[in-house]
């Protein structure tokens, strides 16, 4: 690692107040803006594509657009269970900073509820030097004793759709 | 009545928040009049008297200059005024459109086009806001003198008066986003699977029912039908590029001092919309080439015992589902020993091995054969024709080139009809479905061991009837365990990429299909450049079109190593 990736500025929570959908990842808890969220779908047969990276699951047939489908799992390194009967692909829509309105499928383990977060509700993500890289964190929402992970989809599809190498 | 505004050097400043839409529908508009004024011109040139379309490039000046006026585009106005006024002249046959004439309304067209893309680039975000300046002051003074100076009055003879000309009639089209029909075609062609899942699935015994399986007989054949009227829809004639030929070559001619006849067929060939957008590009090389090198000068042919106006056709036909451009010249035909030396020069071509006539024409495709200027200069050909090769391969086609000294070159281009939809030939490894363009298959076969050999124990060639062609194991490529352990238990498919062959080695081959192919997106796209598209299949599932000419292009470890990044 690099010193200057230490240096990752503090990010202020930039979540809004408003509708989230929480679902499981992991055992962690996360949230997405609603208004992202276009559909869930059962997970469906998933083509796999040569040599993408563990994250990148493969290609799927959504009513006749390709969509692509991120494993959040693997992009967290998180531990990577089977594929059970609650697991489902969130389809979000999202607008990275090359175009607008692009589609992209989540798998996660299972999707939770839509739960109403205001403002007093949202703190910024806290800093965890270099162990943890939180650009992609919006926040943290506290949802009584629990918290619940906010995160910035625009920036987690938007990195994966810019130039790699 | 007709004075020219003098001072029309001022900038267009586009207010795009309040005049956005109507802006743009400026522009769609404007480019249609473009296209009349252009075609309508080049009738002009020949048929000086034509009333109608004296008339309908008249009024196509006239709407033009209405909607700048507006719209408050000053320059835009003052330079259409002028040519409108020229014309309403020409139509009152108070004086004639001669050559200059013409080519300064020629001209004059080219002008509002350039303030026409910037708009629309402004409009679209691909320029950023700035005031608009382009030179007309000169137009003015040019018109005007055009005006003025009349070399012969129009003869009397043809003194019938202008009828009020009917508008062109457009009202049996529509106008509709792209976008739209796109989504239709998805939802068409998710219709087509459901029918076939259902007609799959439901129970044999319903079978026996005639009334049942007569209304799904029905059905499949209404989605079918939807399905072949919904791709057409995307469909246009070729005419737009052949008319920009036309203009093409007479430029091109006239500031060479040849003289150049185009000759077009088959101007209603149709075929998709953007199809005709791409081949614009490699259709003007080509045409370039033909005048500048392929056609003598007059002198020259008169000595050769030709007529002194070289001729190019340029023909479109549909030809075993897909279409095939040829553009022929007259002129002096390619130099074989010319092209040959020059590419055994550059390192191309082996010294002492018997090249076939179709090899050696195929050096001129070679990416910087056009710099040499001997070849051009002796022989002819060759400049961009690296650039015509590579457009036609991205649309999936092909060139083939035939040649006979002193008598001309034929270019044939073979292209499919649409880029929404490829005949793709279904192929398996390891279990995974891939799909590669039928059009771009040669063969396929079974290998029998004794036919590869391998180089340096890394490279593996086929033996293919004396030919060597390079193998690449497709399961390696893509990183999946093929179910073939070795290659006498796989097929072999021999794809040509440009003039060149490669050998697949896949598991197995399932069928032909004709799919409509779609975007990966971007996320797939810039981790590997050997996935062309992805289409869906019969059953739901998403195949992935392959890439033949990237294929192997990129080293194995490519994906991985992006992947670590």
């Amino acid at each position: 690692m690099k010193a200057e990736d230490c240096s990752i500025p503090r990010t202020p929570s930039r979540a809004l107040p408003g509708k989230y959908l929480t679902f499981v990842l992991g055992g962690e808890s996360y949230g997405i803006g609603i208004l992202q969220v276009r559909e869930i779908i059962r997970p469906t047969a998933i083509t796999p594509v040569p040599q993408m990276p563990p994250h990148i699951q493969g290609v799927i047939n959504l009513r006749g657009k390709i969509i692509p489908v991120l494993d959040l799992r693997a992009r967290f390194g998180l531990a990577a269970p089977a594929v059970n009967d609650r697991s489902c692909i969130v389809v979000v829509q999202v607008n990275t900073t090359e175009s607008a309105g692009v589609l992209t499928g989540l798998l996660v383990d299972s999707v939770d509820e839509v739960i109403s977060l205001s403002d007093k509700d949202i703190e910024a993500t806290p800093e965890f030097g270099c162990r943890l890289d939180t650009r992609h964190l919006l926040g943290i929402a506290k949802v009584g004793p629990t918290v619940r992970i906010l995160l910035d989809l625009d920036r987690i599809v938007g990195d994966e759709t810019r130039a790699q190498v | 009545m007709n004075s020219i505004p003098q001072e029309a050097e001022m900038p267009i400043v586009l207010n795009l928040a309040s005049d956005g839409e109507l802006l743009k529908e400026y522009v769609i508009e404007s480019r249609e009049h473009l296209n009349n004024i252009e075609q309508g011109a080049l009738l002009l040139e020949e048929h000086p008297e034509d009333a109608d379309t004296l008339n309908s490039v008249f009024r196509s000046f006239h709407t033009f200059k209405g909607g700048a006026g507006f719209l408050n585009l000053v320059p835009i106005n003052h330079l259409a005024h002028g040519l409108e006024s020229l014309l309403d002249l020409a139509r009152l046959h108070k004086l004639t459109l001669n050559a200059e004439r013409i080519d300064l309304i020629l001209r004059g067209r080219d002008t509002l086009r350039q303030f026409i893309d910037q708009i629309d680039a402004q409009l679209t975000g691909a320029a950023p806001p700035a005031p608009i300046m382009i030179a007309t002051g000169d137009f003015g003074r040019q018109i005007q003198a055009a005006m003025t100076n009349e070399p012969e009055p129009a003869s009397s003879s043809q003194q019938t008066e202008p009828t009020a000309a009917a508008a062109p009639s457009a009202a049996s089209t529509v106008k509709v986003e792209t976008s739209k029909l796109d989504s239709l075609v998805d939802m068409v062609g998710e219709l087509v699977i459901a029918q076939s899942l259902v007609a799959q699935d439901f129970n044999p015994q319903a079978a026996a029912d005639p009334r049942f399986a007569r209304n799904l007989a029905q059905m499949a054949r209404v989605t079918r039908e939807l399905q072949r009227v919904s791709l057409s829809l995307r469909m246009v004639p070729i005419r737009g590029v052949f008319q920009k030929m036309a203009r093409v070559v007479r430029d091109l001619a006239a500031r060479q001092n040849k003289e150049v006849q185009l000759v077009t067929e088959g101007e209603e060939t149709e075929l998709d919309r953007n199809l005709v957008e791409e081949l614009a590009d490699p259709l003007l090389h080509m045409i370039r080439n033909a005048v500048d090198h392929g056609i003598e000068n007059a002198a020259a042919r008169a000595a050769q015992g030709k007529p002194r106006a070289g001729v190019i056709h340029l023909r479109a036909r549909h030809q075993a589902g897909g279409i095939l451009v040829e553009l022929q010249d007259d002129g002096q035909g390619l130099d074989k020993e010319r092209i040959l030396a020059k590419a055994v020069e550059q390192g191309l071509a082996a010294p002492d091995v018997k090249w076939s006539e179709e090899e050696i024409f195929h050096f001129i495709f070679a990416a910087g054969f056009s710099t040499a200027r001997e070849v051009t200069d002796l022989s002819g050909r060759g400049v961009g024709m690296d650039v015509v090769r590579r457009n036609i391969e991205r649309l999936r086609g092909r060139v083939e080139v035939t040649s006979t000294p002193g008598q001309g070159t034929l270019f044939k281009l073979v292209l499919p009809l649409t880029l929404a939809i490829i005949d793709g030939l279904i192929v398996t490894v390891g279990g995974q479905r891939y799909i590669i363009p039928t059009l771009l298959v040669r063969e396929s076969f079974r290998p029998r061991r004794e036919m590869i050999s391998t180089l340096q124990g890394r490279g593996e060639l086929v033996n293919l009837r004396g030919r060597l062609i390079p193998m690449l194991r497709l399961g390696e490529q893509f990183g999946v365990k093929p179910a073939a352990s070795s290659p006498d238990e796989g097929i072999i498919v021999v794809v040509q990429t440009g003039a060149s062959l490669k050998c697949l080695l896949v598991d197995g081959l399932l069928h032909r299909q004709e799919v409509v192919i779609k975007s990966v997106g971007e996320m797939i796209r810039q981790r590997n450049a050997c996935i062309a598209g992805a289409a869906i299949l019969g059953d739901g599932r998403v195949g992935l079109i392959i890439d033949v000419n990237s294929l192997g292009s990129f080293p194995v470890s490519f994906g991985a190593r992006a992947a670590n990044n």
